[in-house]
């Protein structure tokens, strides 16, 4: 099974995108119930100071049902997940969850996933781990690795071939 | 002794290798020892932008696997300390996602009961070990630089999933670099994010968060900035001069983690703390 199953077998992740629709449905609904637009999430955004990213306005849009819409916009992959808008709402909504929720349900829509999520994805399934042992050089330009500095043997899912199974299985909802 | 499993996460263990080396040289010396736990994978955070359920999945593997262990966690990212914290939360009020979870991980022949506590670095040093212990075993003093302090957006917030320090007045690591001699002040970038997280995506927006951060600080005339993240410390440290360029300053700031000067104030070997892998300018600090 490789990458592109995972990210655009569109059938195969229909529970997946039941469940994350159902996700949203209840983050509407609490939203629907206790955002008043303050908008005190926009003005502690971090990805709002650069990229423009303005959180109230997503939850006013998520509000009015136009998810569609939301799902295919490109600001939703600008959050930074800084969660300030959580932390400082002061009716316990959290932006921050929707854009996550989004951002799922694009990648379960079979979208194409933006920068390297897909290589971070790739390198989890097959290593366990989002990178393997970097080589870094030193002040005195030596190049180094992990064993070099006399550590521990890294430590990653031992029976790869399990740990594969499991995380495929459960991303493509088969249980 | 007080006996913790280090989960390594990603990020340390494959190339910010200077807190895993001041962590293992430093933590002994009060009394911490850390024990290897093969098998861990990512903590699932860096995908949960992708597919939530897989992040929580990842996340209760390794929770498992530690429970396997019988032993409590340190977790020196936070990031990873987030996803974990927060999987241990999905799952008590989740049955739904529980089940689900619970029999993947029986094909890995794992079981989730979720009594594994966790902790990070800040809060096992201040709330754990004690400010007062650390005192006690002071050998080299620092003098009184004026030090910035960076916690990381995921140590901080939110409050609802339970974080270590205080999510608007934090002072546990001033706390405790006071105890070593050094003059920790508060700054109005304090709680500001390092960027990383867009590395993804936005790389270049990435930068110029971390230059804008940099920038307040070295205008203020911070002698020394300390952190607790391997992510905001890749960002701050090994990309400093990059991201000077995108603010168009010369940043020229001494960016180490708290281990590594508390290494060097309890007496630790200062060749086993990775200082040579910092690529700030931290000579200045050493030399004096």
């Amino acid at each position: 099974m490789s990458i592109r199953d995972l990210t655009s077998m569109a059938e195969a992740q229909g529970l997946q995108r039941k469940e994350i629709n159902e996700r949203l449905k209840k983050l509407q609904n609490d939203v629907s119930d206790y955002c008043f637009q303050c908008a005190k999430c926009t003005s502690g955004c971090e990805a709002h100071k650069l990229l423009e990213l303005e959180p109230h306005k997503i939850v006013a849009l998520l509000k009015k049902g136009l998810i569609d819409e939301l799902v295919n916009a490109d600001i939703i992959w600008t959050c930074m997940s800084c969660l300030k808008c959580f932390e400082r709402c002061p009716q316990n909504v959290a932006p921050v969850e929707i854009l996550y929720a989004l951002k799922n349900l694009a990648v379960a829509n079979g979208k194409q996933i933006p920068g390297q999520y897909t290589a971070i994805l790739q390198s989890v399934l097959s290593l366990g781990l989002i990178q393997d042992i970097q080589t870094m050089t030193t002040k005195e330009n030596i190049t180094i690795k992990r064993d070099d500095l006399g550590l521990p043997p890294l430590s990653k899912p031992v029976d790869s071939a399990t740990f594969q199974t499991a995380i495929m299985k459960l991303a493509l909802e088969k249980i | 002794m007080k006996k913790y499993g280090l989960y390594p996460g990603c990020l340390m263990p494959t190339e910010q290798y200077s807190y895993e080396l001041s962590l293992r040289e430093t933590l002994p010396l009060l009394d911490v020892e850390l024990v290897d736990i093969p098998d861990f994978s990512c903590c699932g955070e860096p995908l949960k932008s992708v597919n939530k359920m897989m992040t929580i999945y990842l996340s209760a593997r390794n929770l498992a696997l530690a429970e396997k262990h019988h032993l409590d966690l340190l977790v020196p990212c936070p990031m990873c300390h987030l996803a974990l914290s927060e999987c241990k939360r999905i799952l008590t009020r989740n049955e739904e996602i529980h089940e689900k979870i619970t029999v993947t991980l029986e094909s890995e022949h794992l079981k989730y009961t979720g009594k594994t506590n966790l902790f990070h670095t800040v809060d096992l040093l201040h709330d754990v070990v004690g400010v007062d212990e650390i005192k006690k075993h002071i050998k080299t003093p620092f003098k009184e630089l004026k030090t910035a302090v960076h916690y990381g957006c995921h140590l901080l917030r939110p409050t609802d999933v339970g974080r270590p320090v205080n999510a608007e007045n934090p002072q546990k690591i001033e706390a405790i670099l006071k105890a070593i001699g050094l003059k920790p002040y508060d700054y109005a970038q304090k709680l500001d994010c390092c960027g990383a997280p867009l590395l993804v995506n936005h790389p270049e927006t990435s930068l110029t968060k971390t230059g804008q951060k940099l920038q307040a600080v070295q205008t203020q005339g911070f002698e020394l900035f300390v952190d607790v993240c391997p992510w905001c410390h890749k960002m701050f440290d090994s990309r400093q001069t990059k991201a000077g360029e995108t603010v168009a300053t010369k940043l020229q700031v001494p960016v180490v983690y708290l281990t590594q000067l508390l290494g060097v104030a309890l007496g630790a070997d200062i060749k086993k703390l990775g200082f040579n892998l910092n690529q700030s300018p931290i000579e200045k600090l050493l030399l004096e």
